[in-house]
């Protein structure tokens, strides 16, 4: 009852001009710092391959990666801060037809798409390339948000609280199993299932739900031989160092040689085309063997300080669209986070999953400052203790 | 309720949804990230140590800066193997692979700039998983460069050369056993190349660094050792390439004139240091080709049944070819080994110069159910010292061996480097010279109760005249040296200094002294005794080894290898001569030894008459080099070849007292007054008494002549057969007596067509009857 009162006098005048005194700024600070430490990571991480450039990419420009990053960072800011401005209202609004926006190009990935490494899951826009499925995970946070709020009270049926969130979700999911792309279709499902829970479905379905995965994967790896090897792989990658196992044997290189306090910064020799990836899924492995466990303690507790006040800020919204969006975006975060440095360092098995903030990619970072700004947005109409 | 749940927005989160996100706040932002602290942990503190091993074990490369090899000189530092840089080049077929590269362009061009199999490079192109796969090896700079135009013409980084050296020899193959080769790695595989081969290969400069996982550097020097390489020694040798030329020169005379059939050797030392001054075995190689055979193996071959059998028959052909016989190669030195008999004797005083020695055909000695043969049957009669060991006489050196005693001649025998005694007097001996090259082998020796049983004295007795053991050539001329240099056992020895790369000597080779075996006096002694086996005319086996105006002293050997003769039912011989000049001071010893001449060549087979006239033909050019000038007394000089003077512009009658002077014959063609040509062309040097052709305003013809067999005939014979053709002839062996002398070996093969006044140089040993004889 005490958020109920707090809710209550949010109501007030001094509400109003709070929000025009601005957004949560530890919350805006703490991505700043975030980012800063990605891009100089990327420059880091990235200019030995830039240098000796195997692929034919950056014709020898040891910075090339780093100037992209650094451009999409700035350019991140403007949009951060553009989509603070933006009152939550506009989110509401524009929730369905944005979702109607993310399957859109969802649908056109198979047709028009750019195939890497065998799946197509990149759109070329001008030069540049974008993943839908980035858009597609804030969709189902913008979209389920407005569903529950319009399902209040009936969420706990199977009717209004499972069957339309269930259909948005498989449309998504099936869609991007045609790409494929396991680890997004992981992450929608379960950002989804996070609104759920939010949302106020009973618990009985997730359990429900845990125990349809459950058998869908022992499905998956009794007959899918790929989806098998990808555990043996994971039990021990060292039984496949030069093959299946090479990359996340490099990453364990790479985070164990860096001990206690790291080879400083810049000093990774791991990244000298050994460990695959290091500006992007593995950047987190470069930073580890750089700045050593003192410096992944201090990236993973700004990560979780920043989570926290994410969740925070959800708190306290007096909204409960507001709520949602916050509490759906911080979890996302979240579960990327987790997910990226959990494959980094063996702790699941290996899957394309990037590093928010850190890992080299324009549109995701754009979209990922995008969120944050959302955010901000919703931070303003808090009332601060003061 | 508010204005905000009228407008359906649905109002704030409700307790249930507060609740479940604060559940989801412990998960998300605490609980998660524990487990991921706890998995940094164990990673980076735990198993820190682990993986850090693992990652440097993987960036950290050694390469290797590979030093310059050594020249190896001979003494007079002309060099014999030289090193040059190379190229070896290779491909990166993952790289070609990753940039795309035409594999096909690769294939064709290389094979055009290599000489190489287009497909087999198109195959290599294609073996995507591998960074390394060589294509040619050593490529000299003249193709390098034009791969490395083609490799940056067209941008090709699966294309890669890396800098190797490789081994010349500007000799080819002069003195080919002696200095060995080295193999595809550089390392030193025969020879002095082998057995120097750390102090000519230097130590390998290291750097260890961290690198890029394709092997090249990392971007900063972060993290590299460097240990600095040092380039090998320069060898200088004490070979001379002079001398080994003219060994090898004869040596491979010797081997066609006499049909050698499995091979022969040679060894000239310095006989006051031990020093090589030259080694030769036949068959030689060419040591910048050393895989390839000589034709006649090669075609064998060529005409193998199966590829095994091939390839066995090409490996035995060069194991063959490689074995350096002067090293390698154990005999029985046969009556060469009596001049250490004699050397013994006379240091025990066993016996005198004025002893005498009765031979009458054969010896019986204790313990051996048949006597003991001199080669002469009927004996040679009452004989001294001197012309024992002038006759060769197996008889008196039994003797002689009796009156030194088994146990006296045992420690003799381990004073001169041919045994060690060990202590069991039941064990076969052995010993080695301990020569500063690779492939020494050891003698064999019966046991010293064998040996020195006072119930049988039939080793004794074989022993004195050189059989029942095996020695090989270098220990004998090691042990000869010694009898004739005052009695000091030098240690041979090939290399007489290394240098620095700078030129600066590093190590220098003194003459190590291994005992005196035997006194001054006595060395005197022997050499006299020697010098009257080659020099006397009438009474020494070892006369063909005479040159004129030099005093040589030596000792022939004839040896039956017993073996083979059960084996084949003929009776093969090794036959070899030892010599040494000038008899009154030594400075050289050569040895050659013959390994189964042909009875079919027409020279009776024995060292008197087949090595003795090679040692003698080595002395004829190796002492005029050496610098020891020749003295001829009166009886000599006439019987030496003479050189033709000028005779144009003279008169009939002047030109014939000019003819008559010079030692010589004419006879003349024209029927002008005044000579205006003659063959031979003035200052040549020809056989005395040659009959020349002057021609008195006549015109010379120009017609050519066929050169006709001279071996057998007499000196004057040949003189006068080749003179009738206008070819003349010469000789660097001493003529005593031209009606008697037989040509044994002639420098230009009989058959070959020449133009008139061309040279034939003769070799000449004795015709005397009493000379034909297996000593």
């Amino acid at each position: 009852m005490r958020y109920d009162s707090a809710r209550l006098t949010g109501f007030s005048d001094t509400a109003v001009k709070e929000r025009k005194a601005g957004f949560d700024t530890p919350f805006f600070l703490l991505v700043l710092i975030l980012l800063t430490m990605g891009v100089v990571m990327v420059l880091s991480a990235s200019f030995a391959r830039a240098y000796y450039d195997p692929g034919n990419i950056t014709g020898g420009n040891a910075a090339y990666y780093f100037v992209r990053q650094l451009l999409f960072a700035l350019l991140g800011t403007g949009v951060m801060l553009l989509a603070s401005k933006l009152p939550m209202g506009f989110y509401r609004r524009y929730s369905f037809p944005f979702l109607a926006f993310a399957l859109v190009l969802l649908m056109l990935v198979p047709f028009v798409g750019v195939k890497v490494n065998g799946s197509r899951r990149w759109l070329g826009v001008g030069g540049m390339t974008l993943q839908p499925s980035e858009l597609a995970k804030l969709a189902v946070i913008l979209s389920f948000s407005v569903l529950i709020c319009k399902m209040r009270g009936r969420m706990k049926t199977f009717r209004y609280g499972i069957l339309p969130f269930a259909a948005i979700l498989c449309a998504i999911v099936g869609l991007l199993v045609l790409e494929p792309h396991f680890s997004a279709s992981i992450i929608i499902i379960a950002i989804g299932g996070v609104m759920l829970f939010l949302g106020g479905v009973r618990l009985g379905w997730f359990i429900g739900a845990a125990a349809a995965a459950g058998g869908a994967l022992a499905v998956l790896l009794a007959f899918f031989p790929y989806a098998s090897s990808r555990i043996t792989t994971w039990r021990d990658p060292f039984s496949s160092s030069s093959d299946e196992g090479y990359q996340i044997v490099q990453s364990l290189y790479s985070i164990g040689s860096g001990g206690l306090s790291g080879l400083g910064l810049g000093g990774s020799r791991q990244k000298f085309l050994y460990l695959p990836e290091e500006h992007n899924d593995f950047i987190f492995a470069v930073a580890c063997e750089e700045l050593g466990f003192i410096g992944a303690v201090l990236i993973l507790t700004l990560f979780a300080l920043l989570i926290l006040r994410g969740y925070w800020i959800a708190l306290h919204c007096r909204d409960r669209y507001d709520f949602l969006v916050c509490a759906g975006i911080s979890t996302l975060l979240a579960i990327q986070v987790f997910l990226n440095v959990a494959v980094v360092t063996n702790l699941v098995p290996c899957t394309g999953i990037s590093l928010p903030f850190f890992s080299y990619g324009g549109t995701a970072l754009l979209i990922q400052l995008g969120e944050m700004g959302i955010i901000l947005s919703a931070s303003r109409t808090i009332l601060t203790e003061k | 309720m508010s204005e905000s749940v009228e407008k359906g927005r649905g109002g704030g989160p409700n307790r249930q949804m507060l609740r479940r996100t604060l559940a989801l706040m412990a998960l998300c932002g605490i609980a998660a990230f524990l487990a991921l602290l706890i998995r940094l942990y164990k990673l980076q503190i735990i198993d820190h140590e682990y993986y850090e091993e693992l990652a440097i074990q993987q960036q950290l490369r050694e390469a290797a800066t590979s030093p310059a090899r050594g020249t190896i000189f001979d003494t007079n530092m002309n060099p014999l193997a030289v090193s040059a840089s190379v190229d070896n080049i290779y491909l990166s077929p993952a790289e070609i692979e990753m940039y795309g590269e035409d594999r096909e362009l690769i294939a064709r061009g290389l094979s055009e700039i290599l000489g190489l199999d287009y497909d087999d490079i198109l195959e290599k192109t294609g073996r995507t998983g591998s960074w390394y796969v060589t294509v040619a090896r050593k490529v000299e700079a003249e193709q390098a460069d034009e791969v490395r135009r083609f490799k940056t013409e067209n941008g090709l980084k699966g294309v890669r050369l890396e800098t190797d050296t490789k081994r010349y020899y500007p000799n080819s193959c002069l003195a080919c056993h002696l200095i060995g080769f080295v193999g595809m790695d550089n390392t030193g595989l025969e020879g002095i190349e082998a057995k120097y081969d750390s102090a000519l290969s230097g130590s390998a400069g290291r750097t260890l660094r961290a690198t890029n996982a394709y092997g090249t550097e990392l971007l900063f020097g972060s993290f590299e050792e460097y240990s600095p390489g040092e380039d090998g020694y320069d060898l200088v040798l004490t070979v001379d390439s002079t001398i080994q030329y003219y060994v090898e020169k004869h040596l491979k005379q010797a081997v066609e004139d006499y049909d050698i059939q499995n091979g022969a050797g040679a060894i000239a030392m310095d006989v006051n240091t031990g020093g090589i001054l030259a080694m030769a075995s036949i068959d030689g190689y060419d040591l910048n080709h050393f895989l390839s055979v000589s034709d006649e193996a090669q075609a064998l071959i060529d005409q193998a049944a199966t590829e095994e059998e091939a390839a066995e028959l090409l490996q035995q052909a060069q194991a063959r070819q490689w074995r350096n016989k002067a090293l390698s190669d154990t005999y029985e030195p046969g009556s060469t080994f009596k001049i250490i008999t004699l050397s013994m004797a006379l240091e025990e005083g066993a016996v005198d110069l004025r002893d005498s020695f009765y031979c009458g055909g054969n010896v019986s000695v204790l313990g051996r159910t048949s006597p003991i043969r001199c080669w002469k049957d009927g004996g040679h009669g009452s004989q001294n010292l001197t012309q024992a060991v002038q006759h060769s006489c197996n008889v008196a050196f039994v003797n002689i061996g009796l009156r030194v005693g088994a146990e006296t001649f045992y420690k003799y025998c381990e004073a001169f480097g041919f045994l060690n005694i060990t202590g069991d007097p039941d064990e076969n001996l052995t010993a080695t010279t301990g020569i500063d090259l690779a492939g020494e082998s050891g003698s064999i020796w019966w046991s010293q109760n064998t040996f020195c049983s006072e119930k049988n004295l039939s080793q004794l007795a074989a022993a004195s005249f050189g059989q029942t053991f095996t020695i090989t050539p270098l220990q004998l001329i090691t042990a000869v040296s010694a009898c004739v240099n005052g009695g000091k056992l030098m240690q041979p020895y090939v290399v007489r200094q290394m240098r620095n790369p700078d030129g600066t000597a590093a190590y220098e080779r003194e003459p190590t002294l291994v005992r005196q075996v035997i006194s001054e006096e006595t060395s005197a002694k022997v050499r006299s005794i020697l010098e009257q086996v080659v020099g006397d005319p009438n009474d020494g086996t070892g006369r063909n080894a005479a040159v004129a105006g030099y005093r040589i002293g030596g000792k022939t050997g004839t040896s039956e290898k017993v073996s083979l003769e059960a084996q084949t039912g003929e009776k093969e011989y090794i036959v070899s001569f030892i010599g040494f000049a000038p008899a009154d001071d030594p400075q050289i010893a050569l040895l050659v030894f013959l390994d189964t001449p042909s009875n079919k060549s027409g020279i009776y087979v024995s060292g008197g008459q087949m090595a003795a006239p090679v040692v003698g033909n080595m002395m004829a050019d190796i002492l005029p080099y050496l610098g020891v000038e020749p003295v001829l007394d009166e009886g000599e000089a006439g019987s030496m070849d003479v050189t033709v003077p000028d005779f144009t512009g003279l008169s009939r009658e002047e030109a014939a007292a000019a003819v008559k002077e010079a030692g010589l014959d004419f006879r003349t063609i024209g029927e002008g007054s005044l000579v205006t040509g003659q063959l031979p062309a003035a200052g040549v040097s020809i056989a005395a008494g040659t009959q020349i052709i002057l021609y008195f305003e006549a015109e010379p013809s120009a017609d050519r002549e066929t050169v006709p067999e001279l071996s057998g005939m007499s000196y004057a014979q040949a003189r006068d057969t080749l003179s009738y053709y206008g070819i003349y002839i010469q000789t660097a062996s001493p003529v005593t007596d031209a009606e008697t002398q037989k040509v044994s070996s002639q420098s230009i093969t009989a058959g070959t067509v020449v133009g008139h006044g061309s040279i034939v140089e003769v070799t000449l040993v004795s015709g005397d009857d009493s000379m034909l004889g297996r000593y």
